[in-house]
């Protein structure tokens, strides 16, 4: 049987494809929204994954350290240590910086951990992780830093030793890694005026840089992490999250929002690639009124007809399809926040182009059959 | 003629368009058979009904009153349809248009295998039976070029080769030379002629060029939707 569907695009190659390149890059936009939803959720969970820890202590009453601020005695962690399970300890700070590079700012998100602990950058793809107490810095290679560079902050100079790939915070600023005391240094040390104002002031504290933000622990095989969180929780005044919890406090209170509205605008992305499909489709079909009315006037069932405007709305769509997932994958690299692109949302995708293809063509397959054969006779 | 079985036969057919008071009767009981190997002429100015006539003989248009009857079976009784059209279309009419009508997107072959591949025909068979068709016509080295590259003469050559590829009872024809020069037309014409009376198949032409009149058998002549002289 000659495919009619198959003829009537190759008679017009260059139109079918453009328009298929056309309706791609709509697809390719929906794509990209995904994959922005896929990295949004990701990076929030980058962090979290990074420290393979099992347990966050954090300071009572708090959702620390991401969603609600957290600050804890560093010495905690001896005492934490020493409760049945617990394998390793290591204190960790969090906090938002400004780095320069060539006088161009650099937002950062900067971790400071126990260089002798569990703990080291996992995403650590050049050089190495920091062994000295002091002056070394593992940054993400989206900073732009090379190894051995030196970076300013404050009055001190650090060097960069290793660099990590794709460690993100949860909103998306690249990591950078300190060693504790450092990084307690550039958090909690008041400056010299400070401490005179406080002085002055009549409330002069001690400085202190014993403070952390958080500590995470991982436990030995065979412990249950929310039996020994209630342990620890029990007997200290603090708040114990396992990895899970963290990971649902994160991706609920933080990414939810956000989540929600790139879905939402996705549907709507999807929704004006529907329609556009079907005005594409309908319009092919009107273009070819007169030989759907000679189709039917030598007698072609409407089978036929249905089949060719369906072949071509569904060929259409699979065409779009992969110029949709050529042009998300040319350009999502360009995105200066992580995007995502992954088989299975490009499969799902797939599934519902098919069906809105199909569905599309139902309006072009309904003037068709209203086309009268008679309308072929006569100039 | 009268001892043969009649292709065509129409009794009191009348076709009305709307109604009420805006109803417009275009054929008005009209009365012919038509037999094998017959060429007739359908006659009459514009707007005289001949369009509708060749529209209910070709099963496209139905009568709104009489009877149709195609190769002895009944098509149309007062308002019903007997039979499936398009199935009836398909296997026992052939249509030549005004302007050729070929499909744009399939080849010369595949215009003409397309119906008889629809009505079971093997693509080998069928691709055999236009080869055939279009040597005969003059047109067998154009079977792979597309409409688009043909003459107007050739065009027709390869219409006329479509309808006769599904071994029509009768081929319809409305004004088939109307885009040709005289010479041209007159050839066409006469081929119709000549595939008449070689393929026994009856041949129903709508033309308003009175120099092809000597060439048909019968003449058909519609004015106002009344026939006024067969």
């Amino acid at each position: 049987m000659i495919n009619l569907a198959q003829r009537d695009i190759a008679h017009s190659l260059g139109k079918f494809l453009t328009t298929a390149t056309g309706v791609g890059m709509l697809l390719g936009v929906v794509l990209i929204m995904i994959g922005v939803y896929r990295g949004l959720v990701d990076d929030a969970s980058i962090l979290l994954k990074d420290t393979r820890a099992d347990l966050w202590i954090v300071q009572q009453d708090t959702l620390g350290p991401f969603a609600e601020s957290s600050r804890i005695h560093e010495d905690i962690k001896h005492q934490i240590k020493l409760f049945k399970g617990v394998k390793d300890v290591s204190a960790v700070t969090f906090q938002s910086l400004q780095l320069y590079r060539n006088a161009t700012p650099i937002r950062v998100f900067a971790i400071g951990y126990d260089i002798g602990s569990f703990y080291t950058p996992h995403l650590l793809a050049e050089g190495r992780s920091i062994i000295a107490s002091h002056f070394e810095i593992v940054v993400d290679a989206k900073t732009g830093f090379k190894l051995g560079e030196h970076i300013t902050i404050g009055r001190d100079i650090f060097t960069v030793v290793g660099i990590t790939r794709d460690a993100v915070s949860s909103s998306g600023d690249f990591m950078v890694y300190f060693s504790l005391p450092d990084a307690q240094k550039i958090q909690f040390l008041s400056s010299n005026e400070q401490i005179r104002n406080d002085r002055a002031r009549g409330g002069a504290q001690e400085a202190t840089t014993s403070t952390a933000n958080a500590i995470i622990a991982t436990l030995h095989d065979g412990f249950d992490p929310k039996e020994v969180a209630q342990e620890i929780e029990r007997w200290k005044h603090i708040k114990v999250f396992t990895q899970s919890e963290q990971l649902d406090i994160l991706t609920k209170n933080l990414v939810e929002r956000s989540s929600k509205q790139i879905g939402l605008f996705t549907l709507i992305l999807l929704l004006v690639a529907s329609v556009i499909i079907s005005l594409i489709i309908y319009t092919m079909t009107m273009g070819k009124i007169k030989e759907i009315a000679i189709l039917k006037l030598i007698g072609a069932p409407n089978a036929t007809i249905i089949k060719m405007i369906v072949q071509q709305s569904v060929w259409l769509g699979i065409l779009a399809f992969i110029a949709g997932n050529i042009f998300s994958h040319g350009v999502v690299d360009l995105f200066p926040k992580r995007t995502i692109l992954i088989t299975s949302d490009a499969l799902a995708l797939l599934v519902i182009v098919i069906c809105v293809s199909i569905a599309g063509s139902l309006f072009g397959v309904k003037s068709a059959l209203k086309v009268d054969p008679a309308s072929a006779i006569g100039g | 003629m009268e001892n043969q079985k009649s292709v065509i036969k129409v009794e009191k057919i009348s076709k009305t368009y709307g109604a009420g008071e805006s109803a417009v009767m275009a054929v008005k009981e009209a009365s012919f058979e038509i037999f094998k190997g017959e060429t007739v002429a359908l006659l009459g100015p514009s707007g005289s009904g001949k369009t509708t006539l060749i529209t209910m003989i070709g099963c496209i248009t139905e009568p709104t009153g009489g009877k149709l009857f195609l190769d002895g079976k009944i098509i149309y009784d007062n308002g019903w349809k007997i039979h499936d059209t398009r199935q009836l279309r398909r296997e026992k009419i052939g249509f030549i248009f005004q302007s050729h009508n070929l499909i744009p997107f399939l080849n010369v072959e595949e215009n003409v295998t397309l119906v008889p591949i629809m009505n079971g025909l093997s693509d080998e068979i069928a691709k055999n039976k236009a080869k055939e068709l279009l040597d005969y016509l003059g047109v067998g080295d154009k079977l792979h070029v597309k409409p688009s590259q043909l003459s107007g003469g050739q065009s027709q050559r390869v219409a006329i080769a479509r309808s006769l590829a599904n071994n029509p009872k009768i081929i319809l024809a409305d004004e088939p030379t109307a885009a040709l020069d005289g010479e041209r037309a007159l050839s066409v014409m006469q081929l119709l002629k000549k595939l008449a009376k070689e393929q026994d198949v009856a041949i129903v032409v709508v033309t308003h060029d009175d120099r092809m009149i000597p060439l048909f058998d019968k003449i058909i002549r519609v004015n106002d939707g009344y026939i006024t002289k067969e």
